[in-house]
């Protein structure tokens, strides 16, 4: 993370000194749905922008996440001037109203950690390939297992997100012919929920089981506890591989009752938007048939628990590096 | 041996005994379905959710028996859970300070919801839907959407631990559901509740105070709910302020398949048992037998609703018999 921090420095700098400045009247302004770790996350790299950049970011959390109470907040946020917003969709077709009326007004928009719907006026999505980051972590499973077994594949609540993640776990799964899914446990909302489901379905195919999938993050801390639990009471080995670096998953793979889960880049969610945001003040315009762009994922197993971040902090430089050649231009 | 039938039989009055007989056919459905549910991993864990489920229908259900509600309960678990995390791991304090640290902050929250409720005369529906915002904004203000890890192991034990190839928590469940009915059958506190339920003017015109009565419902409530917060930090070995996110459904669907008045007066601490075994049969039977994930809520709902209407033709059908 340090390093990462001099590097941003160096980066920023050099933006600086290039010479373009935007127009005073540009407010730049972040909001997410509502209190979540992983917000808390893609907070520090807002920070670090303003920090580095010297450029004001207004942040703001929503009550709840339902696209209603976004709509209102973001709405009563653009009444008081700003005019570059890096969002966080509550619902990803539910937002895409909100948007046309920032963008009737010029309001830029970026979105992170999830993309709005196509046709969007979003100029971009910064966030994690959910599909691509779900086939990423079958691999890692089904490695993990020896290449063959069956499956539980766990998912949050239906929607959009959910249904990529689940295409992705399929996909992966389809690929290998002595690798099978078993089971599919789903609505996973609450910590509850997860672990009262999870453990069902570990009873339902009890002895059966060779590895489990979760790309989500809570039904993911709910395993990580529940496998320490069952593997300490001299359960079979089950593998598993979560998403994201919650502490209570970081401890189950140092402990090695879970075999690893994948790193999303939630800095990067924060920081690259906001450069982006800056750029188009400055002049610069989306290249025409770029929208998405993949802050990147890596898999953080026993072997890299100490070091993944300094991998994943490199990532998000090189993107940084090629906003303004592969994804941004100035005519 | 027949005041013994006589204590069965009052126990299992007619309401009882049709949640109990409902449990039963579920467990022989899901038996018959599944190889995979008499297992004893499959037993453990039926019985440890029953048992955490309990806890959160008493916190609803002592509301209930006196004609209130309480919407905050999940909310009260969710601030217990993170009280204690907080006091453990950032106060580093010991374990007993900080489960009386977390009781005592509950007892606040609800003392709170009784003092509006009976001082200030706000309906329990209104007081509480406030509360449950006010108390998730402090759990949420306090953790930042953090988990606490540092839970003693002697803790978590409690709610991973088993004797006899039960949980302990099914035991506690077991005492705690002894005291609720020894209270409601023999202690004057317990008579007023269901007066105070039954017909709260009355209860008044013979003399019983019904707003300390409802107070102390309040503080039950608050009770039970931060138990059963404890309770789960004991289970999942973390303080996690997403605990009791889900309650609210949970708290009214196992009180009322339980038997519990929905307009107050009656609540039997056997019905309770049933109301939480049928909960946990239902969602553990819909993963056994592979039910459609995406279907998953509306089977949920229909047999919850099966069960209620089943056990209710069968109260009518039992009163036309004893009336002819």
């Amino acid at each position: 993370m340090k390093r990462f921090m001099k590097l941003t420095g160096v980066l920023a700098t050099s933006v600086l000194l290039a010479g373009n400045a935007f127009a005073a009247d540009v407010k730049f302004a972040w909001y997410a749905s509502t209190v979540h770790p992983y917000f808390d996350e893609v907070q520090t790299g807002v920070d670090k922008f303003s920090e580095d950049f010297g450029i004001e970011v207004t942040k703001r959390l929503g009550q709840d996440w339902t696209q209603d109470n976004q709509n209102e907040n973001v709405t009563a946020m653009a009444a008081q001037g700003f005019t570059s917003f890096s969002i966080f969709p509550s619902d990803v077709a539910g937002a895409k109203g909100l948007y046309e009326e920032l963008a009737e007004q010029g309001i830029t928009i970026v979105d992170f950690g999830q993309p709005t719907q196509q046709p969007t006026p979003a100029s971009f999505f910064v966030g994690t390939q959910l599909k691509r980051a779900a086939m990423v972590a079958t691999e890692e499973l089904i490695k993990s297992m020896g290449g063959k077994g069956n499956i539980v594949n766990v998912l949050e609540v239906p929607g959009e997100a959910t249904r990529r993640r689940s295409e992705g776990v399929e996909e992966v799964v389809d690929s290998y012919p002595d690798v099978y899914i078993i089971q599919t446990v789903g609505n996973l909302s609450t910590i509850e929920d997860s672990v009262e489901k999870v453990e069902n379905a570990i009873a339902a195919n009890i002895g059966k089981i060779d590895g489990i999938i979760a790309t989500g993050y809570t039904p993911t801390v709910a395993i990580a506890q529940l496998l320490t639990e069952y593997h300490q009471s001299g359960g079979k080995r089950i593998h598993f591989i979560g998403i994201d670096t919650d502490e209570v998953v970081m401890d189950a793979i140092r402990e090695g009752h879970i075999d690893g889960t994948m790193a999303q880049n939630p800095f990067g969610h924060g920081y690259i938007p906001m450069v982006l945001l800056k750029h188009m003040a400055d002049g610069y315009t989306p290249i025409k048939g770029t929208h998405n762009i993949d802050a990147g994922v890596l898999a953080v197993t026993k072997d890299n628990l100490d070091s993944y971040q300094d991998d994943i902090a490199a990532m998000t430089k090189t993107i940084v590096e090629e906003l303004t050649t592969k994804y941004l231009e100035k005519k | 041996m027949q005041a013994l039938n006589k204590h069965l039989k009052k126990a299992l009055s007619g309401g009882d005994a049709g949640i109990i007989l409902s449990a039963l056919s579920l467990v022989v459905i899901f038996a018959v379905a599944s190889d995979s549910f008499l297992t004893q991993y499959n037993i453990f864990n039926l019985t440890r959710t029953q048992s955490l489920y309990i806890f959160v229908a008493l916190s609803q259900a002592v509301m209930l028996v006196t004609g209130n509600m309480n919407l905050s309960v999940g909310a009260i678990a969710g601030l217990t859970a993170v009280i204690f995390g907080y006091a453990i791991e950032v106060l580093g304090l010991p374990l007993p300070l900080a489960l009386a640290a977390a009781m005592t902050v509950a007892m606040a929250a609800g003392w709170f919801n009784g003092f509006v409720m009976t001082k200030l005369g706000v309906n329990s529906f209104i007081v509480t839907l406030s509360t449950l915002f006010i108390f998730t904004g402090l759990v949420y203000g306090i953790s930042e959407g953090y988990s606490y890890r540092g839970i003693p192991k002697d803790f978590v034990s409690l709610g991973r631990g088993n004797f006899l190839g039960l949980p302990y928590l099914f035991y506690l469940m077991v005492a705690t559901l002894a005291a609720v009915w020894y209270m409601f059958k023999y202690t004057v506190f317990g008579r007023q509740l269901l007066a105070t339920g039954s017909n709260q003017e009355a209860a008044e015109l013979s003399g019983i105070n019904t707003h300390r009565v409802i107070m102390g419902a309040n503080l039950l409530s608050a009770f039970f709910a931060a138990m059963g917060g404890l309770l789960w930090v004991s289970r999942l070995g973390t303080a996690q302020p997403a605990i009791g996110q889900n309650w609210l459904i949970i708290s009214f669907a196992v009180a009322i398949i339980g038997g519990t008045a929905l307009n107050g007066g009656k609540l039997t601490a056997i019905g309770l048992f049933g109301g939480g075994l049928i909960m946990v049969l239902i969602k553990n039977g819909l993963i056994l037998v592979q039910a459609n994930v995406y279907f998953e809520q509306a089977f949920l709902g229909s047999i919850i609703l099966l069960t209620i209407l089943l056990n209710r033709w069968r109260e009518v059908a039992s009163k036309k018999g004893k009336s002819s």
